[in-house]
C-alpha cells in the first residue's frame, strides 16, 4: 500500500509474543494514520472501563503517511492511550526521529497489550524483534538510557524510554526521546510504565512505497522551498517557541502565579531573548525539518545542558512559580525530563500547591517541610523529585491537580487549573473567549496544540462571544491535528504561515489518493467526534458539566497586569458552549446526536 | 531619514495587507505599528538585525524592522 510501511506490530506484553499483522486499508482510507489510527484501535480493542493502568489498556505509537519522509516535519509520532490523568482519551505527539526509525522498519504502528511480568525494553531492527530484559535499566532516568542504548548499539538505533515517573506510574509520566523530545501529556508514559516496559529502541533499513517518485520528490521540493523563503524563518530558528513569551506577558496571557493574573512583572529574565543571549549555545530540530524550533541551551549556574526550555515550560516552571531566571527554568525542564514527568502538568501541579501554601491551608506539616512560596527555586527543585519519585507531599501532586484538589478540597478546586482533569498549557485565557473555549473542548483536556485561537481574539475582540469564533475553534480542531494524523509537524504552517495547499500534492503523490483539504478536515472532524465518543462512553455522567474551565477564568479577575479587572462571565461561557454543540452537531449535554453520528459515518466505530 | 518595515508572511496574512513600508526614523516602532493602522497586540516580535526588541525601540535610519504575527501559538 502506498504511502505507508505496511504492517502493525502487536507486543502481547503478558505472554512476550508478537504478531505482525498488514495496515489495513480501509483503516488507512478512512483514518490515515497517526492519531486516526490511534483513536480507531482504542475504541475498538480496549474495553469499555479498562483500568488506565491495567492490562486491558493498550498503548497505540502510530506514525502518518508523510513519517520519515523528505517533508519539512515528518518526523512527527502519536501515542494514544486511555489517560491515566484523566479516564479519557490521550493522544500525545513526539517529534525527533523515532517516526522514521519505525517507518523504516517496516512498521506503522506497534500497539502495546497486556503487562509483563517483569521489566523489558522492546529491540526492534528490522524484521528482528526482541523483548529483552531491562531489570538493569529500571530505576534509571532518562537521558542515562538514551546515552547507554545510544553507546552500545550505535547512534542509527532510536529510542523512547520513560524515567523514574513512568515507573512509579505518576498521572502525567511522560515518554523521553532525542534527550529532550516528549510524548509529554495525559500520562503516556505511565502507561509504558505499568506495562514494566522500559524503553522502546529500533531501527530499519527498508524504504516505504511511494506512488509517484516524480511527484513527490516535486511537492517536497515545493514544501522546503517555501519554509526557506519565508519571512520569519530567521527569528523562528533563533528563539523557537519562546518568541512569544514577552508578547504574552504584553496581552495578559501569561500564566503567572497559578494562572492568577496573565502578566508577570519579572517576565523579562524569562523572555526568549533573555534565553538566547544567557543559555543558548545552539539550535537542533526533528526529522527532516527546515525551521528547528529546538534550542539546546546551557546552564552555567547549575552546570547543565538541556534541550529547552520551550514556551510552555518557561510559562509553567516559570512565571506561574513566580521565576524570574531563565536559568532556574532549565534546570527545571532538564529534572522533569530526566525524571520522565510532564513540565505542564508539574509545573500547574507545583503553582496550585503553591497557591494552597500562600492562602495558609497547606503548612511546612503538609509538604515535608518545604517552604512553598511562590518564587522558591530550591523547594520546586525538590518536589520535582518526590513528583516523580512518588515520595511523600509529591505523592498527592502526582495525581494532578483534579484529584489533588477534590481530596483537600476547602475550596481548592477553584484554583486547580484544569479541564477533563489535564492541567491547563501556558496560556492565561482569563479574558480571551476563543482561547477560552479552545482548551474547555480539546479532546485531550486543557492543551493548546489542537485549537490555538488567542491572535483570533485580539484581532476581533478578546471578550467577544459570536458564532463566528466558536466556527473558528471548530475549524481549527478539525484541521491542525490533521498534522498529528498524517505523521508532520504542524509549525510550518503554525509559524511560517507556509500555504498548507502545498501538503495536498505530496501526500498524493506518496499515498496515491488525492484529498483536499476539504476530506481532511471531514477526517479531522470524525476524529473529534471519535474521542468525544470514548471520553462518554468511558465516563459516567460525561457532558457539559466536564466542559466548564477553571472557575478562576469566570469568578476571579487578575488584579494586576494586562488583563487586570478582566474576566469571561459564566453566562458567556455557556452560551459558548450552546453554540459550540449546536455548531458541532451534539445535543445540549455535548453529546453528538445520532444524526451527527450517521452523518459521518460513524455508526460501526462507536458501536 | 527613512527605514522599512517587513512584514512577516503570518502578519500579511492576518492583516491583508502589503509587506514592505517604508517610514520615517525616529519614531518608536509602536509608533509606527499604530500609524499603519496596525493593533499593536497583533505583532508579536519585532526583529532588528538579528536582535529581538521590544515595541519601544527607536527606529534608526536604515534599520530593516521586521514584525512577525503568531497564529498559531505551538
Ligand atoms: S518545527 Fe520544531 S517541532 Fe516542528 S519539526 Fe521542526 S524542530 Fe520539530
Amino acid at each position: 500500500m502506498n504511502g505507508y510501511a505496511g504492517k502493525i506490530l502487536r507486543v502481547n506484553l503478558t505472554t512476550g509474543t508478537f504478531t505482525k499483522e498488514p495496515t489495513p486499508a480501509d483503516v488507512a482510507r478512512d483514518f490515515i494514520g497517526g492519531r486516526g489510527f490511534g483513536i480507531y484501535f482504542l475504541l475498538k480493542e480496549v474495553p469499555k472501563g479498562a483500568d488506565p493502568l491495567g492490562p486491558e489498556n493498550k498503548l497505540i505509537i502510530s506514525s502518518g503517511p508523510i513519517s520519515g519522509m523528505m517533508i519539512p516535519g515528518g518526523g512527527k509520532c502519536d501515542w494514544t492511550t486511555k489517560a491515566p490523568l484523566t479516564g479519557g482519551y490521550a493522544g500525545a505527539s513526539m517529534g525527533g526521529h523515532f517516526t522514521a526509525e519505525m517507518r523504516y522498519a517496516g512498521l506503522d504502528s506497534i500497539i502495546l497489550e497486556g503487562i509483563s511480568p517483569k521489566p523489558v525494553y522492546l529491540f526492534i531492527d528490522n524484521d528482528r524483534i526482541e523483548l529483552r530484559d531491562a531489570s538493569g535499566l529500571w530505576g534509571k532516568a532518562t537521558f542515562e538510557v538514551e546515552k547507554q542504548f545510544k553507546e552500545k548499539l550505535g547512534e542509527e538505533y532510536q529510542i523512547a524510554t520513560i524515567g523514574p515517573g513512568g515507573e512509579n506510574m505518576v498521572s502525567y509520566a511522560c515518554i523521553n526521546h532525542d534527550y529532550g523530545r516528549q510524548a509529554g501529556r495525559g500520562g503516556v508514559g505511565a502507561v509504558m510504565g505499568s506495562k514494566k516496559v522500559k524503553a522502546i529502541v529500533l531501527h530499519g533499513t527498508k524504504s516505504i512505497p511511494v506512488a509517484d517518485m516524480q511527484a513527490y520528490r516535486k511537492a517536497g521540493m515545493a514544501l522546503y522551498k517555501a519554509c526557506k523563503d519565508a519571512e520569519g524563518l530567521k527569528e523562528w530558528i533563533r528563539y523557537g517557541t519562546t518568541t512569544v513569551v514577552d508578547w504574552c506577558n504584553q496581552v495578559g496571557a501569561l500564566p503567572t502565579r497559578n494562572f492568577s493574573a496573565g502578566s508577570f512583572e519579572g517576565a523579562e529574565g524569562i523572555y526568549g531573548k533573555t534565553m538566547r543571549e544567557k543559555i543558548v549555545i545552539t539550535d537542533k530540530g526533528c526529522f527532516g525539518c527546515p525551521s528547528p524550533c529546538g534550542k539546546y541551551s546551557r546552564s552555567k549556574k547549575y552546570n547543565s545542558y538541556v534541550e529547552g526550555p520551550e514556551y510552555e515550560t518557561i510559562g509553567l516552571m516559570g512565571s506561574n512559580l513566580g521565576i524570574d531566571d531563565i536559568e532556574v527554568v532549565a534546570q527545571a525542564n532538564l529534572l522533569c525530563d530526566d525524571l520522565g514527568i510532564d513540565t505542564i502538568s508539574a509545573g500547574n501541579s507545583i503553582g496550585w500547591a503553591m497557591e494552597c501554601y500562600q492562602k495558609g491551608i497547606f503548612t511546612k506539616k503538609d509538604t515535608d517541610g518545604l517552604d512553598l512560596k511562590f518564587g522558591n527555586v530550591e523547594a520546586i527543585f525538590t518536589l520535582i523529585g518526590k513528583i516523580a519519585r512518588k515520595e511523600g507531599f509529591g505523592v498527592l501532586l502526582g495525581e494532578g491537580v483534579k484529584r489533588a484538589s477534590k481530596k483537600i478540597g476547602q475550596g481548592t478546586e477553584k484554583f486547580a487549573i484544569h479541564v477533563k482533569g489535564m492541567e491547563q498549557s501556558a496560556y492565561a485565557t482569563h479574558n480571551a473567549t476563543a482561547m477560552l473555549l479552545a482548551y474547555m473542548t480539546c479532546d485531550v483536556g486543557a492543551h493548546h496544540n489542537r485549537s490555538w485561537a488567542i491572535t483570533y481574539d485580539l484581532q476581533v475582540g478578546r471578550d467577544l462571544v459570536v458564532p463566528e469564533k466558536v466556527a473558528r475553534v471548530i475549524w481549527l480542531q478539525n484541521f491542525r491535528p490533521m498534522f498529528d494524523v498524517i505523521g508532520g509537524c504542524r509549525l510550518q504552517w503554525v509559524e511560517l504561515s507556509i500555504d498548507r495547499d502545498l501538503y495536498v500534492p505530496a501526500l498524493e503523490a506518496i499515498t496515491g489518493i488525492h484529498r483536499s483539504w476539504e476530506d481532511l478536515e471531514k477526517v479531522g472532524d470524525r476524529i473529534w467526534n471519535m474521542t468525544r465518543m470514548f471520553w462518554a462512553r468511558e465516563n459516567d455522567g460525561f457532558g457539559r458539566e466536564w466542559d466548564l474551565p477553571p472557575a478562576r477564568f469566570y469568578e476571579d479577575a487578575p488584579t494586576t497586569g494586562a488583563t487586570k479587572g478582566q474576566i469571561t462571565k459564566l453566562e458567556d461561557v455557556n452560551r459558548l458552549l450552546d453554540m459550540y454543540y449546536e455548531q458541532r452537531g451534539w445535543d445540549s449535554n455535548g453529546l453528538p446526536t445520532l444524526e451527527t453520528i450517521e452523518n459521518l459515518g460513524l455508526e460501526a466505530v462507536v458501536a | 531619514m527613512t527605514a522599512s518595515i517587513r512584514l512577516s508572511d503570518s502578519l500579511k496574512n492576518l492583516l491583508g495587507s502589503e509587506g514592505l513600508f517604508t517610514i520615517e526614523a525616529g519614531h518608536s516602532v509602536r509608533e509606527a505599528i499604530v500609524s499603519l493602522g496596525i493593533n499593536p497586540d497583533l505583532v508579536a516580535v519585532v526583529s532588528v538585525g538579528d536582535e529581538m526588541q521590544s515595541k519601544d525601540y527607536l527606529i534608526q535610519e536604515g534599520d530593516t524592522v521586521r514584525l512577525l504575527a503568531v497564529i498559531g501559538g505551538g
